[in-house]
């Protein structure tokens, strides 16, 4: 597209839907017709030199017909009747990446007697056919693998997939599928949905009605037909084509709804024709607006419960009776033009409602979301990690039970396998869940169709489930039925086993029940503990076998096997006395107005909350023979006086006099109540109930001070009252958030334990870490919002690594109240601060831009850091976190070792890396996993410091209390002084990463070296100076240094 | 060992004739990477007189090593690093130096280490360093600041030796010991705390009266000053000086002001002023087209419509 289209382009959702068509639209350039029209004829070649009469028996795929359980299968073989194209490729609408081309070959009459349709007989003789040609297309040279694939994962109904030996650059992966049609093969009337064509399908010995079975054969028969009559309507105006690809892709990035049950791109082009044999559709709209009447059509019409019939075309219309007998044979009908064959005959119920789900959200994202919803409904993978919010794989290799009746009835097995867990899940979770999706993918790769179907159980069987609500889900006890209906209660008893328990509630009543004890802070294992119960309890299975995605991340925030989260309830307790308690207190010239928490662990969003120290309470025993840390986490607290005209003007001066009234505090709650206070110039620490507040005080005056600009620095620089009000800000805004998704706390713990595990604390602080997460819950469209860590941490993930960093601002609005003039003067401070980071040609600034209501020019959190090459990496390394963590939900892995890899940071990123003395860290349990490295140069070596362990030794912990509070240090963490000595010393030579939660590692890149032309001889002067640097580095940490290694000498920049 | 000695000297003069003969030392450097593997005792001589041009003393050293029990390369290789340090420790102003000397002390303290053991060996030959030694450094000073990287870095391309960082246990200039004494001293208790600010605030009063006696006495003096007008909490005298300023309260000016701008003309009242708006209007709508434009450029570039 040259300028001046794009000019004539005044809406960017227009111009974007052009470019992904572009994007994703298979050109049928004259190299791509000839390569398909080869292959093609290549095959009707190969086909055409198989011997008329050729005597076909079972034995040439016995596994096969012995499965699908088909007698009298012998024929002889005749040439097909018709080979054509067909399927996307003839209409222009293959969507890349799968860039396949349907073959119909349409199965001569001869080779069938009048009763095949019996018994899976035309199945067996269907396959027969396809393995005579899978023989001959072997011996050609013309190709390069054919192998058997599944009709939309319906076993009794293989395919050909025949891959050609030319490999073009322009269609990579090109295939052709080999589908075998049936053209009035059989008798309609036989296969009528009432009939029993499966003789071994009955109960008591009464047959019953196949309609499935049915179906699957007429699908056969009227494939082409329906083939032929899609191709006219599509082919009728363009912009139907462009719909139809565009709704391809919005389903197949939605893998709940792009699988067997559900949609598939044949369902969606006789759904398209449908609607224009209605008229729904014109030629004056867009392919979008086809889009959007489609959607709409499928979430809101009332038509499905009614089933869709074509309107009659000269024949006759579907009688009503007809329409009940599909409507009773299955749960949606969409009849194809011929009114013979229902071709959504696969779609379950479930599968429809998440279709119109997804539909209905979908329509939301078109309303609610910038451009149209273009990001929400076409790039964004949709898939089950990200969707539901529990993920559980059954793994069913080799498990018998599934095909104890037999593979193929009317029904296939693992279909009927799919709705038994279905419908136990749906039972035993009750008003828990909301959705429960349960699929199971039966085409393994390299399956050799001979020898039978019990090898179709190799993947696992994935189920997803939507949870209602945090709180019901967290809710301990399930209510069944009222003791007095006895059926109920039999049938209840029979389903939940010793589990049910006959209870009075407080209302009165007497009822069945499950309970379901647990602590607070592993609530979200509940749903795991049921479907456990329920799986192991209905299904043989064993314990192993059931995967679930729960839990698999909880180490990292433990401390030992408890989560320190559990403690936040004293924490609180601890506030609230501490603040009535300040506010009291009246011995201090001015009263306090009011104190507000500022630290993460006040609103669950703090990876480690402190736990109550043993020191750190006023009357303590110091019997117990606990390991008692030596440093505590101070937690900041916000106070405001009452107004006064007496403070100074001085900036100084009034940080002195804070100091002083914090001073006087602290000595009257030290007489009143015996509360320990410390302090130094900058802060004051009470302790109280095991835990030491940090007091602060907020000077409503020093608001309007703004510190005097650095030189000729545009940046500003906020006064440590601006500093303390937003934070305050911050502070009270996700403690509101946090109370209304409960799952947001331990989303932003694990987000924030990912961050620092990498090393990335330098880059991104927790405020900024925390409005990254609100984003997923106050936006969450595409999606519902996340109900679980997981899904959660999935999606946080995935936001860092594909957001628009560079072009967009991320609004975090928290109680909806962004006018239009808000979002217009964010805009503006955006395009401004890039403006500016253009002219001046620095990097750009703030690279990550977070606007809110009390900031809304990103200045707060992530003006100066990341850094656009900072943010690069972070998001690389969330892009393949994320991809890694999709694989581990999806794919069979049970071992531990690969959930650590998620936190697991590889440190061989960096050009040197400094390793700490592990038992000098002041947390040294939060350490996920000590840190080695076996590459590079060991440039040194440190001996650890006896000035400081992390724990008291039992010697010392002897004497008064008061003594012992000395020993007490509150804030004290040699990483950051460490940290904070190297950035004085080297900010212009290294670059740090390191992990503020406590890692042992350090890694160090080497800074932009002074572009001094030098000659290739003085490289290795590089790392002479490297290593000078580099003992600097140890030199600098003494004693906590342990060991430092040289993985890259700095590289010239010219 | 006479005649390595020879051998180094030999070294040493070539490399002061020709200090940037660079080539030579790469030379050199082979050489010494293919005696490696064949003649470890050749190696060791090629390497001392290289590590002589640094500094003569570690002749002796390398006596004193060659004697010691386990006279492995690793050792060696240690040792010459550690040289390097002291060396440039020389080098350094004095106060410098005998800091680290006390430090060189700590780590003789700890000696378990056979590194350790070592480095009290050099301190021991340090101050019997040869005048002539000394004499040769000064005089090489300049040139040695060039080949002595050179040098140096050749040799620790070749050898594999870990500097080791002492605890520093027994010094508060870095590292652990220094936070530890840092936030002990940052501590010297509220009483202490108190006085300080007390101090303070004397002071800055002092300096705040001082100041406003000068204003006084420069009001007094010239009979006059200027009033100015003071943001915040209106007052209608100024509290220092008893002069009245502005009379009129903040929320009563507010208020005219926005009476005024009632009475003003409405922004579209002229001509000239609706075209104006119009043309704003304009520019912002092109400027705005403009940016699309870019960003359509930008997405097309990072090819972000590929939705797989």
């Amino acid at each position: 597209m040259d300028a001046d289209t794009t000019a004539t382009l005044t809406d960017t959702t227009d111009f974007k839907v052009k470019e992904l068509l572009k994007e994703v639209h298979f050109d049928q350039t004259p190299a791509v017709t000839k390569l398909v029209d080869d292959t093609v004829s290549a095959i009707k070649k190969a086909i055409s030199k198989i011997p008329d009469d050729l005597q076909v028996t079972a034995d040439l795929a016995p596994g096969f017909v012995r499965d699908v359980g088909a007698d009298k299968v012998d024929f002889k073989f005749k040439k097909p009747k018709t080979i054509k194209i067909g399927g996307s490729y003839c209409i222009n609408c293959v969507v890349k990446p799968v860039v396949n081309v349907d073959l119909f070959v349409g199965l001569p009459k001869e080779c069938f007697h009048e009763k095949d349709y019996l018994n899976h007989r035309y199945h067996a003789k269907r396959c027969l056919y396809l393995c005579v040609i899978k023989k001959h297309l072997m011996s050609s040279p013309s190709f390069d693998k054919v192998e058997w694939s599944l009709m939309q994962n319906e076993a009794r109904k293989p395919v050909l997939v025949v891959y050609p030996a030319v490999k073009p650059v322009e269609a990579p992966g090109f295939f052709v599928r080999i589908i075998p049609t049936a053209t009035s093969l059989f008798s309609i009337s036989k296969l009528n949905l009432n009939r029993n064509n499966v003789r071994a399908y009955n109960r008591g010995g009464i047959s019953q009605p196949t309609p499935k079975y049915n179906s699957s054969i007429l699908e056969d028969m009227f494939q082409e037909d329906n083939a032929d009559f899609v191709k006219k309507t599509i082919c009728r105006w363009q912009e139907l084509g462009e719909a139809l690809i565009l709704l391809k892709v919005w389903a197949r990035q939605r893998s709940s709804i792009y699988v067997h049950d559900c949609l598939n791109g044949y369902i969606i082009s006789i759904l398209l024709s449908y609607l224009v044999s209605l008229d729904k559709i014109n030629k004056s709209m867009k392919a979008v607006q086809i889009l959007r009447v489609v959607l709409d059509f499928i979430a809101t019409s009332k038509l499905w419960s009614r089933g869709l019939y074509f309107p009659p075309q000269g024949q006759k219309a579907v009688s009503k009776e007809e329409r009940e007998k599909y409507k009773e044979s299955f749960p949606v009908v969409i009849c194809d033009p011929s009114t013979q064959v229902n071709v959504a005959f696969r779609m379950t119920s479930i599968g429809f409602y998440e279709l119109q789900d997804e539909a209905a959200l979908t329509l939301q994202c078109m309303e609610k979301c910038r451009d149209g919803g273009f990001e929400e409904m076409f790039l964004t993978k949709i898939d089950y990690p990200t969707k539901y919010d529990y993920c559980v794989r059954l793994n069913l290799r080799g498990h018998t039970e599934v095909q104890t009746l037999g593979f193929c009835l009317d029904d296939e097995c693992w279909r009927s396998y799919e709705q038994k867990v279905h419908s136990l899940l749906s039972q035993g979770l009750g008003d828990r869940a909301k959705f429960i999706r349960v699929t199971w993918r039966n085409s393994p790769l390299e399956w050799n169709i001979e020898n039978g179907l019990s090898i179709l159980d190799r993947e696992p069987l994935i189920i997803g489930i939507s949870v209602s609500s945090v709180e019901k889900v967290f809710s301990v006890v399930d209510i069944g039925p009222n003791a007095e209906t006895k059926e109920e209660t039999l049938k209840f008893q029979k389903f939940w086993g010793e589990k049910a328990e006959l209870r009075r509630f407080k209302d009165g009543t007497i009822a069945e029940s499950t309970v379901w004890e647990s602590d607070q802070w592993t609530r979200h294992l509940i749903l795991k503990r049921i479907i456990e119960y329920v799986l192991l309890r209905h299904l043989s299975l064993s314990t192993e076998n059931i995967v679930q995605i729960v839990d698999q991340l909880d180490f990292s925030l433990l401390h030992g096997a408890k989560d320190p989260v559990s403690f936040s309830a004293i924490l609180l307790e601890a506030f609230e006395v501490l603040s009535k308690r300040l506010r009291l207190i009246e011995d201090i010239p001015l009263k306090i107005s009011s104190v507000q928490p500022l630290d993460s662990a006040f609103r669950f969003t703090s990876v480690f909350p402190p736990e109550p120290h043993l020191l750190a309470i006023e009357k303590h025993s110091v019997s117990r023979l606990k390991l008692i840390p030596t440093c505590i986490q101070p937690l900041e607290v916000m106070i405001q006086l009452e107004g006064s005209g007496n403070w100074p003007m001085d900036p100084v001066a009034i940080e002195k006099t804070k100091l002083a009234f914090l001073i006087k505090i602290g000595e009257s709650l030290q007489n009143k109540w015996g509360m320990t206070c410390t302090a130094t110039e900058d802060d004051v620490n009470v302790f109280m109930s095991g835990y030491a507040f940090r007091l602060k005080i907020l000077h409503e005056r020093g608001l309007s001070l703004v510190k005097k600009e650095n030189g000729n620095k545009p940046k500003r620089v906020y006064s440590t009252d601006k500093i303390l009000f937003i934070r305050g800000q911050h502070a009270s805004m996700i403690n509101g958030l946090q109370g209304r998704y409960p799952v947001f706390g331990p989303v932003v713990r694990l987000a924030k334990r990912w961050v620092a595990s990498h090393l990335f604390s330098a880059c991104l602080v927790e405020e900024a870490i925390e409005l990254l997460v609100a984003y997923l819950f106050l936006k969450p469209l595409p999606f519902n919002v996340p109900c679980s860590r997981v899904a959660g941490f999935l999606r946080f993930l995935r936001l860092v690594a594909e957001y628009d960093w560079t072009f967009s601002t991320l609004v975090v609005d928290i109680n909806n109240d962004f006018g239009p003039d808000d979002h217009k003067e964010i805009n503006e401070n955006f395009m401004s601060s890039r403006k500016m980071s253009e002219e001046n040609g620095q990097n750009i600034s703030p690279a990550m831009f977070l606007a809110t209501a009390y900031d809304k020019a990103s200045e707060a959190w992530t003006r100066c850091s990341p850094n656009s090459m900072e943010l690069k990496r972070l998001v690389a390394y969330a892009r393949s976190s994320a991809n890694l963590l999709t694989k581990l939900i999806l794919e069979d892995q049970t071992d531990s070792y690969r959930w650590e890899c998620l936190l697991r940071t590889p440190l061989n990123n960096y050009d040197a890396v400094v390793l700490l003395h592990r038992d000098r860290l002041p947390y040294p349990h939060r350490l996920l996993f000590p840190s080695e490295v076996n590459k590079g140069r060991h440039v040194a070596h440190g001996n650890a410091s006896k000035a400081f362990r992390p724990f008291l030794l039992p010697g010392n912990v002897k004497g008064s209390s008061e003594e012992l509070k000395t020993k007490l240090m509150v804030d004290f963490d040699p990483l950051s002084c460490f940290v904070r000595e190297l950035e004085k010393e080297y900010s212009m030579k290294l670059k740090l990463w390191y992990d503020s939660l406590g890692g042992d590692a350090v890694g160090l890149t080497w800074g932009r070296v002074c572009s001094k032309k030098r000659g290739r001889e003085e490289a290795s002067e590089d790392e002479t100076d490297a290593i000078d640097v580099l003992r600097g580095v140890g030199e600098l940490g003494k004693g906590f240094v342990r060991d430092i290694y040289l993985l890259k000498a700095p590289r010239l920049v010219n | 060992m006479g005649s390595a000695e020879k051998k180094k000297k030999k070294f040493n003069s070539k490399k002061r004739n020709y200090p940037q003969l660079t080539d030579n030392d790469e030379i050199l450097n082979t050489v010494e990477e293919e005696n490696k593997q064949n003649k470890p005792t050749g190696k060791k001589k090629v390497k001392r007189g290289k590590e002589n041009n640094v500094e003569v003393s570690k002749a002796v050293q390398s006596k004193i090593h060659d004697n010691s029990p386990k006279a492995s390369g690793e050792k060696k290789r240690n040792k010459s690093k550690k040289k390097r340090i002291i060396e440039e420790k020389n080098s350094a102003p004095i106060n410098e130096f005998d800091q680290h000397g006390a430090e060189d002390g700590d780590d003789a303290d700890n000696s378990n280490d056979t590194s350790q053991v070592q480095e009290e060996i050099e301190n021991s030959t340090r101050p019997g360093k040869s005048k002539k030694a000394k004499k040769k450094r000064k005089k090489d000073h300049d040139l040695l600041k060039e080949s002595e990287g050179l040098a140096e870095k050749s040799t620790e391309a070749d050898e594999d030796e870990v500097y080791l960082i002492s605890s520093g246990d027994e010094d508060c200039s870095k590292g652990m010991k220094k936070w530890i004494t840092e936030y002990h001293q940052s501590r010297p208790g509220l009483k202490v705390l108190q006085q300080r600010i007390d101090e303070f605030i004397t002071d800055h009063e002092a300096k705040l009266e001082q100041e406003r006696k000068e204003r006084e006495a420069r009001a007094a003096e010239g009979g006059w000053t200027v009033v100015v007008h003071h943001k915040g909490r209106k007052k209608n005298t100024d509290s220092e000086s008893g002069i009245v300023v502005g009379s009129v309260a903040q929320a009563a000016v507010e208020e005219k002001m926005a009476k005024k701008k009632k009475n003003e003309v409405g922004l579209d009242f002229y001509r000239f002023q609706r075209r104006e708006a119009q043309r704003n209007e304009i520019m912002m709508l092109q400027s705005k087209f403009e940016q699309d434009r870019k960003r359509i450029q930008q997405l097309r570039a990072a090819r972000k419509f590929r939705p797989y």
